[in-house]
């Protein structure tokens, strides 16, 4: 990732936060590097600095293992949307969320938005084979069988990474449907005390993605960027209104007193 | 292989410091500019002076020099120094008691107040490398102390310490760093951020300090370095944000510190380096008995229990040099790009330069062309240096020389695909598309000519399509170095066209006279011929045309004719002259034929010469096709066709000349009749169309022909000698002459002349002229139509007189009512002459408008003298 070392600041923050194994650092490398491709257990954390239109967008990629479970609050600090993953062949790992996961956004923004996303739906889906980002999907799909499994062979990890059956193809049954994922949804609302009606509806909030194919990950994270939007705008602003006093500012509001004086 | 960033040097060595006693051991030290401290646990301070040795292999080296030894009499180890180097003070923590000593004699300060200047129970103290204050004679220092949960920030001054302020700490901390207002602490089980001045804190994350010694390092402004569970550096700042992702250490680390860009850390045996750019780990050095990590002025110091050593960073340079020359390619783009800020810009740019073209000779190495090709872009790359690699492609006369330090390993092509053939054609391919791509921007300005020659030789070796677009467009290709190249790949045409760009058109079209006649073999183009004709046509050296004209109308006239035809007419192309070209094309007779029908048919050129020209042009090859036996009737009725649509059409060409051409010809009856009637002899004309020909339709043809431009009248004339022709030849006298059929052929033509063309004559002076045995019935139709005609004419004329009457008395009424007013008349108005009423609308209008009897003017009239005077001027109404 050279690209975060342009040093750019950051507009806008968002997290990734999910259980170990649901396939954080993997969705997001699909998004930057359009790949699926080995990942290790993610140590600590780390991010990737996102150009989107005139924002930079920092997305912070958490590490699941409970090691660095103290971490998560501070990575949420001051984000603007989290990204809650689970594991859509594995109901403990949504369980996980709620449980472990969603104490960690209380440093988030207060108008920080939230979405769950079933990761993994190429294992228990077949129409999430079919990648929505067309390109360089079809030539990894031949790697990522072998890579798949790559997880398991990491003694760090204690929970069984993906499963087996993944190497056979088969499709795997599905421990959590799209509705649970909307239940949750509605269940963080009523965590963060917001109310049903005037937050972003569970439909759209909800996602389940396959990093392997690709599938709905463009989605996820264009969606999100589109509905951080405002927030960045309003930070924007804000730093405008600092007590710094910014002297073309001044300039430009002087020049038009001066003229409505003369008329 | 990692980076090779940092080395280590000693600075102290054991015998210095403590000879052979081997129950001494370091416990901390401050470097100041060139002064070392270094804090003993038999509660010594020693002072060096610490100088860098250069060797004249550029290897550095540390000489240290004693100053002085202090023993402070506590008998406890000295656990930490501080310089306040601006009040030439050493802050000195022993046995819980804080104190200052004089940097240069080591003596306690002796305090203002008398007694020195002490603070006790002290566990541990920071100094503030931002302070609030700007005082600089003072220093800002956090203080831990070990009965209260309580941090304290003192000033300190030359020989007094001075409490400010006290912020109380949820738990007991144990470590303190701090910048501005914001303390960054290690609580028993977390860090946080309190801001002193405000009192307000913020949680960082859960750290358990019993267990793992926690490290609060101030990095930057406003933000800190912080061990974290699982053995990470993490980062945090002030407002308890990351701003960067952590570092992966061992879950031993002692201390660590930041040397831009990289993150050194120490633990029980290693010294690790990771980069703040990437978070990789760079580089390990083995350290035994690792004891202290600290940075003093951005200059590392490490320490075991018995000696002092220096970490140097190598030059940042050198660093990337050695990425790239693992291929890390982009680590040593992180690096370099990371260094901005550290360089000076137009250092930085040229160094940022070097290293993306290094790093995209490395991808290309590897064929990894997508990625070299935006490297050597963002790099600017001499695009010489890429071709200098490919044998032969630069030209000879190039002064190009590749720069040094070379920007990769490779001597040339061969040596970077070790003999792969197919390799050695991607990496031409890929230069084909770069070149291609670079050539008209500004990466190729200075060095065009060998931009454009190596391309025009891969398109030859490579047998591309482009290599005509090359030429064809404008180009720097050189002659010299391009001539053999092409005559290697056969590429004659495309040789021509560069010759063409050098203004060698000669020696271009020698080359493509020879392709097309075989001697040589290109089958660039299978319409050579035609090309060349085309450019002749355009060629603005005449000579050339003059020269290589023959040759091609040699080889077909039809299109060779072209060259002159087809000619553009601008004040750019100097203008061949049409009698030049005629005398030119005087062997080539069907070329001559061509371009004079160029010239008059098409050009409507209006001179008497090409017409006469051509039209004996004409007339000579129907005589040929006349005297030839069989005759070709086909071809023979197209040349009689043209030679008489030539004769009709012009009106330039000299006729005697003709008439006197085709005088002796029998055949050639219907042209004469047409040149005849050229010189207005139209009886002679008429006379052999009748007798000779007796093409009856020729001749009233002939009649429309002849008058088609002039007055009805004078068709109408024709008509009438056509008719006379046609009775002359009926007339009883004649009638043996002209033998049996032959009168009732004339008398029929003259029927049916008059029956079909009876408007054109004067039916008048037909009936005079007419036989008067011909029947009424046979002329009925003419008759009719003649007298319908002269009905007609009768009665148009008549509404033409009406109508012109009517128009006039209209035009009168207008002319009146403009001119006059109405004149009232009423039985109440009286005559100006009798003073009598009207009784009658009839008056006589005075000049003036005045009505008057008309009868008392008939009066007056008669009574005057002068009676003109009153008729002239008097109207009636």
């Amino acid at each position: 990732m050279p690209e975060v070392s342009k040093m750019k600041k950051p507009d806008v923050k968002v997290v990734l936060l999910g259980d170990m194994n649901v396939g954080k650092t993997s969705l997001l490398h699909r998004y930057t590097e359009r790949k699926f491709k080995d990942t290790i257990s993610t140590v600590g954390g780390a991010f990737f600095l996102k150009q989107w239109g005139p924002y930079n967008i920092s997305i912070w990629d958490t590490a699941g293992r409970e090691q660095f479970h103290g971490l998560g609050s501070m990575y949420c600090r001051g984000a603007a949307a989290v990204i809650l993953t689970y594991d859509v062949t594995n109901w403990q790992s949504l369980a996980e969320l709620e449980e472990r996961f969603l104490s960690l956004t209380d440093t988030a923004n207060h108008d920080c938005i939230y979405a769950v996303v079933g990761n993994k739906a190429d294992l228990t889906d077949p129409k999430a084979h079919l990648s929505q980002d067309l390109d360089g999907v079809s030539q990894d799909q031949t790697e990522c069988e072998e890579d798949r499994t790559e997880p398991q062979v990491l003694s760090a990890c204690p929970t069984p990474p993906a499963s087996p059956a993944s190497l056979s193809g088969m499709i795997l049954h599905k421990q959590v449907t799209h509705e649970d994922a909307l239940a949750l949804y509605g269940r963080i609302l009523r965590y963060k005390g917001l109310e049903e009606k005037s937050s972003l509806p569970a439909e759209k909030m909800c996602f389940e993605t396959s990093a392997k194919t690709g599938y709905n990950v463009d989605t996820l994270f264009e969606t999100l960027f589109d509905l951080v939007l405002p927030s960045i705008l309003r930070k924007r602003n804000e730093n405008q209104e600092s007590p710094t006093v910014d002297l073309e500012e001044c300039r430009v509001a002087s020049g038009k007193r001066t003229k409505s004086t003369c008329c | 292989m990692s980076v090779k960033a940092f080395e280590l040097v000693p600075a102290v060595e054991r015998d210095l410091l403590m000879g052979d006693k081997a129950r001494i051991n370091i416990e901390c030290i401050e470097c100041c500019g060139k002064r070392l401290y270094v804090g003993t646990n038999d509660c010594f301070i020693h002072h060096f002076l610490l100088d860098e040795v250069t060797s004249s292999k550029g290897k550095l080296s540390y000489s240290a020099q004693k100053k002085l030894q202090k023993y402070l009499g506590l008998k406890k180890p000295v656990a930490e120094l501080r310089a306040a180097s601006a009040l030439e003070r050493l802050i000195v923590l022993c046995d819980g008691i804080l104190f200052l000593v004089d940097m240069e004699t080591l003596e306690t300060v002796p305090s203002a107040a008398g007694g020195g200047a002490k603070i006790r129970g002290v566990t541990a103290f920071c100094i503030n490398e931002n302070p609030v204050n700007v005082d600089p004679f003072c220093v800002e220092m956090g203080i831990l102390s070990s009965k209260r949960r309580t941090v304290q920030i003192y000033m300190v001054y030359e020989d007094r310490v001075q409490l400010v302020k006290e912020v109380t700490t949820p738990e007991q901390p144990c470590a303190l760093s701090v910048d501005g207002y914001f303390l960054c602490l290690a609580l028993a089980t977390q860090y946080m951020i309190l801001n002193y001045s405000t009192g307000a804190f913020q949680d960082l994350f859960p750290y358990n300090s019993e267990e793992r010694r926690p490290i609060v390092k101030r990095i930057s402004r406003e933000e800190f370095l912080l061990a974290a569970p699982g053995g990470l550096g993490m980062f945090a700042n002030a407002e308890g944000v990351s701003q960067r992702a952590p570092v992966n250490w061992s879950e031993s680390v002692i201390g660590a510190a930041v040397c831009f860009p990289y993150v050194v850390a120490l633990d029980e045996s290693f010294i690790t380096i990771h980069s703040m750019l990437d978070q990789q780990l760079k580089q390990t050095l083995s350290f035994r008995d690792g004891h202290i990590l600290q940075d003093f002025e951005g200059k590392v110091i490490l320490a075991s229990t018995k000696a002092v050593y220096v970490l140097v960073p190598l030059p940042l340079e050198r660093q990337i040099q050695d990425l790239l020359a693992s291929h890390r390619v982009e680590e040593a783009l992180t690096l370099t790009e990371g260094a901005q800020k550290n360089i000076p810009k137009d250092k930085f740019q040229i160094l940022h330069k070097r290293i993306l073209q290094q790093a995209g000779f490395i991808h290309f190495g590897q064929l990894q062309f997508l990625e070299a090709k935006e490297l050597f872009r963002k790099g600017q790359l001499d695009v010489r240096e890429l071709i200098s690699l490919y044998p032969l492609l630069l030209p000879a006369s190039s002064s190009f020389t590749r720069c040094h330090p070379p920007l990769h390993e490779f001597a040339d092509l061969n040596h970077l695909a070790q003999g792969d053939q197919e390799k050695v054609l991607r990496c031409k391919k890929f230069l084909i598309s770069y070149l291609g791509e670079v050539r008209s921007t500004e990466v190729a300005n200075g060095c065009k000519e060998d931009v454009d020659t190596a391309l025009l030789k891969l398109y030859a070796e490579q047998d591309h399509d482009s290599l005509l677009d090359l030429l064809a467009s404008d180009n720097f290709c050189q002659l010299a170095d391009s001539v053999p190249w092409l005559e290697k790949y056969h590429k004659y045409f495309a040789l021509g066209l560069l010759y063409h760009c050098n203004g060698q058109d000669s020696a271009a079209l020698q080359l493509w006279i020879q392709v097309v006649d075989g001697d040589l073999q290109d089958s660039t183009r299978s319409d050579l011929y035609e090309y060349i004709v085309d450019f002749l046509c355009s060629c603005s050296n005449v000579d050339l045309v003059w020269k290589y004209a023959n040759w091609a109308l040699q080889k077909d006239p039809n299109i060779g004719i072209h060259i002159f035809t087809k000619r553009p007419i601008s004040k750019y192309q100097p203008h061949l002259k049409a009698d030049d070209v005629i005398t030119y094309l005087g062997k080539h007779g069907n070329a001559l034929l061509l371009y004079l029908e160029h010239l008059v048919l098409e050009r409507r050129l209006q001179k008497e010469k090409f017409h006469t020209h051509l039209a004996v042009l004409y007339l000579e090859r129907v005589l040929l096709l006349l005297t030839e036996s069989p005759t070709d009737e086909e071809k023979l009725t197209k040349a009689r066709e043209k030679l008489q649509a030539m004769l009709r059409e012009s009106n330039l060409y000299r006729v005697q000349f003709l008439l006197g051409k085709m005088e002796n010809c029998e055949q050639l009856l219907l042209e004469r009749a047409t040149v005849l009637g050229k010189l207005e002899e139209h009886d002679k004309a008429l006379h052999i169309l009748v007798h000779e020909l007796k093409d009856f339709a020729s001749a009233e043809a002939f009649c429309i022909w002849a008058s088609s431009c002039r007055e009805s009248s004078y068709r109408q004339q024709l008509f009438h000698l056509l008719l006379g022709v046609y009775l002359d030849g009926n007339l009883p006298g004649n009638s043996q002459t002209a033998g049996g059929g032959g009168n009732g052929d004339l008398k029929m033509a003259a029927v049916d002349l008059l029956n079909r063309h009876g408007e054109v004559f004067d039916a008048a002076r037909v009936l005079r002229m007419l036989p008067g045995d011909w029947s009424l019935q046979l002329l009925r139709p003419f008759l009719g139509r003649a007298v319908r005609a002269s009905m007609h004419a009768c009665r148009t004329s008549q509404i033409a007189l009406g109508l012109a009457h009517s128009e006039n008395l209209q035009l009168l009424h207008d002319r009146l009512k403009e001119r006059k007013k109405p004149i009232f008349v009423s039985e109440k108005k009286g005559c100006h002459l009798c003073h009598n009423t009207f009784s009658e609308p009839d008056v006589v209008s005075l000049p003036g408008g005045i009505p008057v009897h008309t009868h008392c003017v008939a009066q007056r009239v008669k009574d005057s003298p002068t009676k003109r005077q009153l008729t002239n001027s008097s109207n009636h109404t």
